[in-house]
């Protein structure tokens, strides 16, 4: 029996999405054992997720209903974001679904609504976090879209479905050494539309460190449950796609064996387990950087992708 | 049939300005005049939608003018909608007989200028069009206002001189030259004459579309406009400019390389300096003319693609980008005036009920205007292009094409990465700049009593933004894929992906039904997870001191980030002056913050202008002796000299 | 780094078993057991702490929590940045007139089912400073208060087992 492309869309919607909380309990195991420290369980993040949706919710008194419309779009965009990317296996969405720029265009429409959530709190908390963050969207944005349009030359696929499927054709150690500057470059990239160190702090009480945490401080209950979900969504999202490139290896197809999809299954978790090892080591080992020298890390990111452009295009010749 | 619409169309503007001027104790005088306009701007729609669908017919227009027609009639239509119910509200501002003149004008001469048939009617009708625009500009007479009408009407007169000298160089100089007649005498200019004229009508029509270093008047003059005017002033004229420059495209038998690589710079350049602008700037409207320079920019980079990749050998590779980069031409420029008219509409609403432009004193209009905060959300997002309005779209297939042009050959690859790099930034600040724009005036409380307590919407006042909203959900839905698809091998239906090249497939439908789809599942998924525990309103968490709405994060405070990375560029100063009160205790001072920004182009390129202007006249002072005789030297020594080249 | 990365690995797992007490003299409270069973038997916990107006010795020990020997992280409790998150409302010392209104609107903001464990005996009864005139009373007089840390300051010891019995104690009844 072959695998159809619904089959496979389901398994592996369902695979991204159940795994996301276990991708952030893992990054939160990793960096408690650097610390020498037990730590909770991986599965924690299911029961606090559980726990919020049994809340009650408050609101702040001064908001529109533009706060109450935030986690919805926040959470359909990171679904969206989710599904198309490829995790588990590829082939099973029209190409057109795992565009390139839609991607990153859907990536940034959450974030928008997300700033906008914050803005609409009233709270100084919430508005400092929204214009950091719209200032993070704004130069993060060239060095995605060259990053993405680097792999896509390389694929000969403005698709993320093309660019996974190339990878995992080409000989790896060769494709590695071209890709190399792209992929650094990816890397800095996804850290910074994750909210992850060195561009924030993903668990800080401080509002000086804050840019995510700030804009959700006025959430609560159910609201926080999506807004948390749709984070680790989102990261959970952005591993599997740079899992995927960097490691092209154990990824279903539509039209092969059934029995691939849960070779994909089992690799997209090892992958997922690999890649919170990496973003808990990344946290544990570096230093947060002060957000008015971000303009030097975005910088960097974009020199590292425009010169993996270049030698990309230098390759070719 | 539609050259009758086209002469009701002119026929009722003219009759609405006269119409204005009968005196009437009620609305009734103004309500006609507008109405009339209104039909106008119908009959024009409907002559340009004629002659696109069914370009056989008798008196059809040729497809550019009537796409650009019908971009003159939609506008008029939604402009005059909207005055009926704005203008009223500042009645004892505007002179309202005259300004419905100037705009009945402004209207007669931009249609005028784009079925125009030879250089002296586009010249005269351009003419007409502008002189009419300087009268919406000063219409409010203020100090700002004349000032800002003053370096407009300076600007769009060397605009002029441009053009027309630029027109009358390819006519061979013959005013009376008909279209063709100027595409054939300009076959027989040489490259570098040629190329003069292509320079001067750049600068014509750039001046006029906003383009760097043009550009100093846009950001004032727009403004200063009553809204529905500034709706028409950056969504239609600046079209208009498109179209003269695309019409002057035409007549050229090759356009070379480096004169394609102008375009495109002048089109980045415009497009950064427009982003960067409305990403630090406080004025509600002034933050929307600064985006209309980015957009024209954006438009003008795509056409120098266009003629570049035309200037160069052709490959399947580069007409799939120059294809790209023409839909995106033709799709920006309807999103554009789309979302920035309603935009207008939406910043002149504001305006005029909470008495203030200032993004800083705004705020909390989203929880009095629910129904208008949700038009200008999507509005917003529409400017910032992001999924799933219109704009996206366009830009989609911009970037794609782009992305496509990595494969070129090495010199042009990177030319198209570059120039991905600087639309990505571009994109991200014009984000930031919308982001800004909605949540500062809609989000949060109230910084201003006028703000707090706004009044109640007319429907004349909602329905032109909402117009332009649900149009752009229909570009994106039916604009998009149409054009997209002209000139594929085969005819497609609309719900099927648009591919530019093998591999880069795009699909709008898609897109949009993924994004209604996850929407809806998650509003089934809070229904079935949620126990029915409610929501209780309480306040802001404050950490113990009562906020207030001065501690909100205003516009200003908002762009100090992007102001403080970008210093370099739009000089921006800060400083902060201590003074001590007591001599003994410097903590009793008085301190004060100032900061600016400013102009690049104003202190890099004006200014130095100005000052050799200013150091050579007066070293021309020194011959002004006051001494009979000296002047009688001059008169000769002119004389001679006139002799002598004219011998 | 790698001499800190050696330093990690060679120090090993630090955290120390914590043993429960009793709970024999207070009864739980109907409200406490209710919040505990409706959150999955406390299994995600969040804190909120105010301290409103200690000497900040209960803070310093509240800190200690999160280090490697108490480390409250492995019994599924954190510390969290807004009461809109918390489930838990943690309180020290007396609270002055000038934290009340500070202290008020965080209870108010938390959204049910919520607990309030009063740390440390100047919130319980006041300590030293009960009747002071900056002082408006201990918590209970503010916020109603489902459980108490005595102590002054409790360790983060007696916290954390005064925490884990608490909800273990909540559980079982």
């Amino acid at each position: 029996m072959n695998l159809s492309s619904l089959t496979m869309l389901l398994a592996e919607s369902a695979a991204v999405m159940l795994a996301a909380p276990l991708v952030v309990g893992t990054v939160h195991l990793v960096k408690a054992r650097f610390q020498n420290r037990r730590g909770a369980s991986i599965v924690q993040p299911y029961w606090a997720l559980a726990s919020l949706l049994r809340k009650e919710m408050t609101v702040p008194e001064h908001s529109s209903w533009v706060f109450r419309f935030v986690p919805y779009v926040v959470l359909a965009t990171t679904i969206v974001l989710a599904v198309v990317v490829p995790s588990a296996g590829i082939g099973a969405w029209p190409a057109a679904a795992s565009n390139i720029f839609l991607v990153a265009a859907l990536a940034t429409l959450g974030s928008v609504f997300l700033a906008l959530g914050g803005m609409d709190t009233g709270s100084t908390f919430g508005n400092m976090g929204a214009n950091r963050e719209m200032t993070l969207v704004a130069l993060a944005e060239p060095a995605l879209l060259i990053v993405l349009a680097t792999l896509a030359f390389f694929a000969g696929s403005a698709n993320l479905d093309g660019i996974v499927a190339f990878f995992a054709a080409a000989p790896w150690r060769a494709s590695m050494l071209m890709a190399l500057p792209t992929l650094l470059a990816l890397l800095l990239v996804v850290l910074a539309e994750n909210a992850r160190y060195p561009v924030d702090n993903p668990a800080t009480h401080l509002e000086l460190t804050m840019v995510h945490e700030a804009m959700v401080l006025e959430y609560s209950g159910p609201y926080l449950a999506a807004l948390e979900y749709a984070s680790a969504l989102r990261l959970t999202a952005f591993g599997s796609l740079f899992m995927n490139i960097v490691f092209p290896f154990g990824i279903a197809t539509v039209g092969t064996g059934v029995e691939m999809l849960a070779v994909g299954v089992l690799s997209l978790v090892l992958k997922l387990g690999f890649f919170a090892l990496l973003i808990g080591s990344l946290e544990s080992l570096l230093v947060k950087m002060r957000f008015y020298r971000m303009q030097e890390y975005f910088t960097l990111a974009f020199l590292i992708a425009f010169a993996g452009a270049v030698l990309a295009f230098a390759h070719t010749f | 049939m539609i050259a009758s619409l086209v002469t009701i169309s002119f026929a009722f503007l003219a009759a609405g300005a006269l119409l204005a001027f009968v005196p009437s104790r009620t609305d009734a005088t103004h309500r006609v005049t507008y109405g009339a306009f209104a039909f106008a701007g119908v009959a024009a729609l409907f002559a340009a939608a004629w002659s696109l669908a069914a370009p056989q017919t008798l008196g059809a227009l040729p497809m550019t003018p009537a796409f650009f027609f019908g971009i003159i009639g939609a506008g008029t239509l939604l402009a005059s909608i909207y005055a009926v119910g704005y203008l009223p509200l500042y009645r004892d501002t505007y002179a309202l007989p005259w300004l419905a003149a100037a705009f009945a004008v402004f209207i007669i001469g931009m249609e005028a200028v784009v079925l125009a048939p030879s250089v002296l009617l586009f010249l005269v009708s351009w003419e007409v069009m502008s002189v009419a625009a300087y009268f919406l500009v000063i219409a409010d007479s203020s100090e700002s206002s004349l000032h800002a009408g003053l370096v407009y009407l300076i600007m769009t007169q060397i605009g002029f001189a441009a053009i027309a000298s630029g027109l009358l160089l390819l006519a061979d100089g013959a005013p009376f030259a008909t279209w063709p007649m100027v595409a054939q005498t300009a076959s027989h200019l040489s490259p570098p004459e040629l190329a003069i004229a292509f320079v001067l009508l750049l600068i014509g029509f750039g001046s006029k579309a906003g383009l760097v270093p043009f550009h100093q008047w846009l950001p004032h003059a727009h403004p200063q406009a009553p809204s529905h005017a500034s709706a028409l002033l950056s969504g239609v004229m600046l079209k208009v400019a498109l179209f003269g420059f695309l019409v002057s495209l035409s007549f050229f038998p090759s356009i070379p390389l480096p004169l394609a690589a102008l375009v495109i710079a002048l089109g980045l350049l415009s497009a950064f300096f427009g982003a960067l602008h409305a990403a630090v700037e406080d004025d509600l409207k002034r933050l929307l003319a600064w985006s209309s320079i980015e957009n024209m920019g954006l438009i003008f980079s795509a056409l120098g693609v266009v003629l570049a990749v035309a200037a160069m050998p052709s490959s399947p590779l580069s007409a799939a980008v120059a294809a790209g980069a023409a839909v995106f031409v033709v799709l920006h420029t309807l999103n554009h005036f789309l979302f920035k008219s309603g935009l207008f509409f939406a910043a002149g609403t504001i305006a005029a009920k909470t008495h203030t432009r200032d993004l800083d004193a705004l705020g909390g209009l989203a929880a009095r205007w629910p129904f208008f905060s949700g038009v200008v959300l999507a509005l917003s997002l529409s400017a910032a292009a992001l999924p799933p309005l219109g704009t996206f779209f366009g830009e989609w297939v911009y970037l794609q094409s782009l992305a496509l042009g990595f494969a070129a050959p090495m010199p042009l690859a990177v030319v198209a990465l570059v120039m991905l790099g600087t639309i990505g930034l571009v994109g991200g600040l014009s984000i930031f700049a919308f982001s800004k724009l909605f949540s500062t005036a809609f989000l949060g409380r109230a910084r201003s009593a006028r703000a707090e307590n706004p009044g109640t919407l007319s429907p004349s006042l909602i329905i032109p933004p909402l117009v332009g909203a649900v149009a752009l959900m229909g570009s994106s839905l039916l604009a998009f894929p149409l054009l997209s698809s002209i000139g594929a091998a085969s005819a497609r239906s609309i719900f099927s992906d648009t591919t530019i090249a093998p591999g880069a497939a795009m699909n709008a439908w898609l897109v949009s039904g993924l994004l209604v789809a996850a929407l809806g599942i998650v509003f089934l998924g809070r229904r079935a997870l949620v126990s029915a525990r409610g929501v209780r309103v309480t306040g802001t968490w404050d950490c113990g001191a009562p906020l207030s709405p001065r501690m909100e994060q205003t516009a200003t405070g908002f762009a100090a980030p992007i102001r403080f990375f970008f210093r370099a560029i739009v000089l921006a100063r800060k400083e902060f002056i201590v003074e001590p009160v007591v001599a003994s205790n410097p903590w009793i001072a008085e301190r004060q913050l100032l900061w600016s920004v400013a102009s690049f182009w104003e202190r890099f390129f004006y200014q130095p202008i100005s000052a050799l202007v200013l150091r050579a006249a007066r070293t021309m002072r020194s011959l002004q002796s006051g001494v009979v005789q000296l002047y009688l030297l001059f008169m000769l020594v002119a004389l001679i000299l006139v002799l002598v080249i004219a011998l | 780094m790698f001499s800190m990365i050696t330093k990690i690995l060679s120090t090993g797992s630090l955290p120390e078993p914590v043993s429960l007490h009793e709970r024999g003299e207070e009864p739980i409270g109907k409200s406490l057991q209710a919040a505990i069973k409706t959150l999955y038997g406390g299994r995600s916990l969040r804190i909120r702490h105010v301290d409103a107006g200690s000497t900040n010795a209960e803070e310093c020990e509240l800190t200690a929590l999160g280090n490697a020997y108490y480390d409250v992280e492995r019994f599924g409790i954190s510390f969290v940045a807004s009461p809109r998150h918390a489930d838990i409302l943690t309180v020290s010392g007396p609270v002055t007139r000038n934290m009340a209104h500070a202290l008020k609107t965080a209870y108010e903001l938390m959204p049910s089912p919520k607990v309030v464990v009063a740390i440390g005996d100047g919130a319980i009864t006041g300590g030293i400073w009960k009747d002071a005139y900056a002082v408006a009373g201990p918590v209970d007089a503010i916020i109603p208060v489902d459980a108490v840390i005595p102590g002054d300051p409790p360790s983060p010891g007696d916290i954390l087992s005064g925490l884990l019995s608490i909800i273990a104690a909540a559980r079982r009844a």
